[in-house]
């Protein structure tokens, strides 16, 4: 009986204390935190005498380590390709004549991109109005022959080209093809491209471009509608920014 | 004996002169160069602060000579190596090793290196994660507007993955007329993870319609339009989709009706 008694006390005495120090870890809505009163430099002073007098050991790694922010640099993309460049234009019917034009590039991937070309042209005289003596098919404001076209380029053939024994610069052939609008004879005209070119790049940033592109559109000017080819090739510069 | 005299004497001064001209050349030669020196000096520290630089994780990291898979790799960086990364092309990144050697490093190995914190190096990769999530989005395309052939170009700014600011700019070429059009709207897209995800699309704009030469109509007309549009995009691979859209404008005209147009386009375009 005794012994049974004993035992409940204990139990009970032991489940109290659980469940305190339980409650005491636990917070409590009605619990405010205790505010720290600020110290003086004395108390501190004192507090430290006493920390070095209890001989616990000091903590070897303090774990609330403030973790450094890294804050990357921005890395500079160079996607788009600007430049120009000069060349001949074969306008069909019309002879071949200079032509200039500029370029933007945005490369997509290492083996795709896109491309917008703007150029001038003038049309020189047809063998007609030469052997025909005093006639003029078109007049000198319609004889200018100014295009717009966007297109899809695929590079292709990668390589180096080696000038002499220590430089050796990288180069590659690109296929091209797109749709774009060509102002001829005072007329515009729906007009598909496609062409390609080969680009050697003397520096990282700069690349030298020299391109074939056949610009086909279907013109009614001398009669009869036909499908005219004509052939641009240019030689140009260009700048990675 | 008197041009004697004065032959020497301007050539005395002629010599002076020169000399004169030598130092201050060379002085200001010298002061040049000092500022480019420094200059040069200033601008190679900015570069080396600017500069990312990144640690081998991997047992190596290849370089080639070129932005390529077809150009050779001629240098491999060792473990625990680190590179400074110059700039970016495509899926490759120029980098320059501690010893000074600068080759391209490709993009799927560069993931594998480290920041000096320990972290890894993160950045867009061109795939369907960041079909999804991208800040723009360029185009290029053709199709059919109101019986007229349409060639145009777009570009979109991305607000959040679902909603972007569109711009497109087309040029239409038809039996009777000509012109040019420029855009601005909104457009919605419904479920930017799918891969292929339909959108809703509104906007306005500016149409420039001129006669063609061979039809004789009084005037060239510039309009304000309005329109509404569905359309859908497909992801292709790597950073391109298809986009494919049928609008309806309406075109206030300065007559008394308003004209209604139907366009139809399909682009080829990228996300970056």
């Amino acid at each position: 009986m005794e012994n049974s008694n004993r035992l409940l006390f204990l139990t009970a005495a032991a489940c109290a204390t659980v469940m305190l120090s339980g409650c005491a870890s636990m917070r409590w809505p009605w619990h405010k935190e205790k505010v720290e009163a600020p110290q003086t430099e004395e108390q501190a002073a004192a507090e430290e005498e006493a920390e070095d007098a209890d001989s616990t050991p000091p903590r070897v790694i303090d774990p609330n380590v403030a973790r450094r922010k890294i804050k990357t640099p921005k890395i500079d993309n160079e996607n788009w390709e600007l430049g120009a460049g000069f060349g001949f234009m074969t306008i069909e019917d019309f002879g071949t004549n200079s032509a200039y034009a500029a370029q933007l590039n945005y490369h997509v991937t290492e083996d795709f991109f896109f491309r917008a070309d703007l150029g001038q042209s003038t049309a020189g005289r047809t063998s007609f109005e030469t052997l025909g003596g005093n006639i003029e098919l078109l007049t000198g404001d319609e004889r200018r022959f100014t295009y717009y076209s966007v297109s899809l380029g695929y590079n292709f053939l990668p390589g180096e080209v080696f000038l002499g024994r220590k430089l050796a610069m990288n180069s590659g052939f690109y296929l091209l093809g797109g749709i774009g609008n060509v102002k001829f004879a005072g007329d515009d005209h729906l007009a598909l491209n496609f062409g390609a070119g080969y680009r050697v790049l003397p520096t990282d940033w700069l690349a030298i471009h020299l391109g074939v592109q056949d610009r086909v559109f279907d013109s009614d000017l001398l009669g009869e509608t036909k499908v005219t080819n004509n052939l641009e090739t240019l030689l140009s510069a260009t700048v990675f920014f | 004996m008197e041009p004697s005299i004065t032959t020497t004497r301007s050539r005395r001064l002629r010599r002076t002169s020169v000399a004169l001209a030598l130092f201050a050349c060379f002085l200001s030669v010298t002061s040049l160069a000092k500022q480019t020196e420094e200059e040069k000096a200033a601008k190679a520290a900015a570069a080396q602060e600017k500069l990312l630089q990144v640690f081998v994780s991997e047992p190596y990291l290849e370089l080639s000579t070129g932005p390529g898979r077809g150009y050779p790799v001629f240098h491999v960086v060792e473990r625990e190596q680190s590179v400074d990364v110059l700039h970016r092309r495509t899926d490759w990144f120029k980098v320059r090793t501690e010893g000074g050697v600068e080759g391209w490093a490709r993009a799927r190995d560069m993931r594998r290196t480290k920041l000096a914190d320990g972290s890894p190096f993160i950045f867009n990769l061109g795939d369907r994660a960041g079909y999804t999530t991208h800040d723009w989005e360029l185009g290029i395309g053709g199709g059919d507007y109101g019986g007229a052939n349409l060639i145009g170009l777009f570009a979109a700014r991305s607000l959040t993955d679902y909603m972007k600011v569109d711009f497109s700019l087309s040029q239409f070429l038809g039996n009777a007329s000509n012109g040019w059009k420029a855009e601005i709207g909104l457009q919605h897209v419904l479920f930017p993870e799918w891969r292929f995800s339909p959108f809703l699309t509104l906007g306005t704009g500016y149409v420039e319609t001129s006669p063609r030469a061979t039809i004789v109509l009084p005037l060239d007309r510039q309009d304000q339009t309005a329109y509404a549009g569905v359309g859908a995009r497909f992801y292709l691979t790597r950073r391109f989709f298809l986009r494919a859209d049928y609008r309806w404008h309406t075109i206030f005209t300065s007559r008394d009706d308003n004209e209604e147009l139907e366009e139809w386009k399909i682009q080829i375009a990228c996300f970056f």
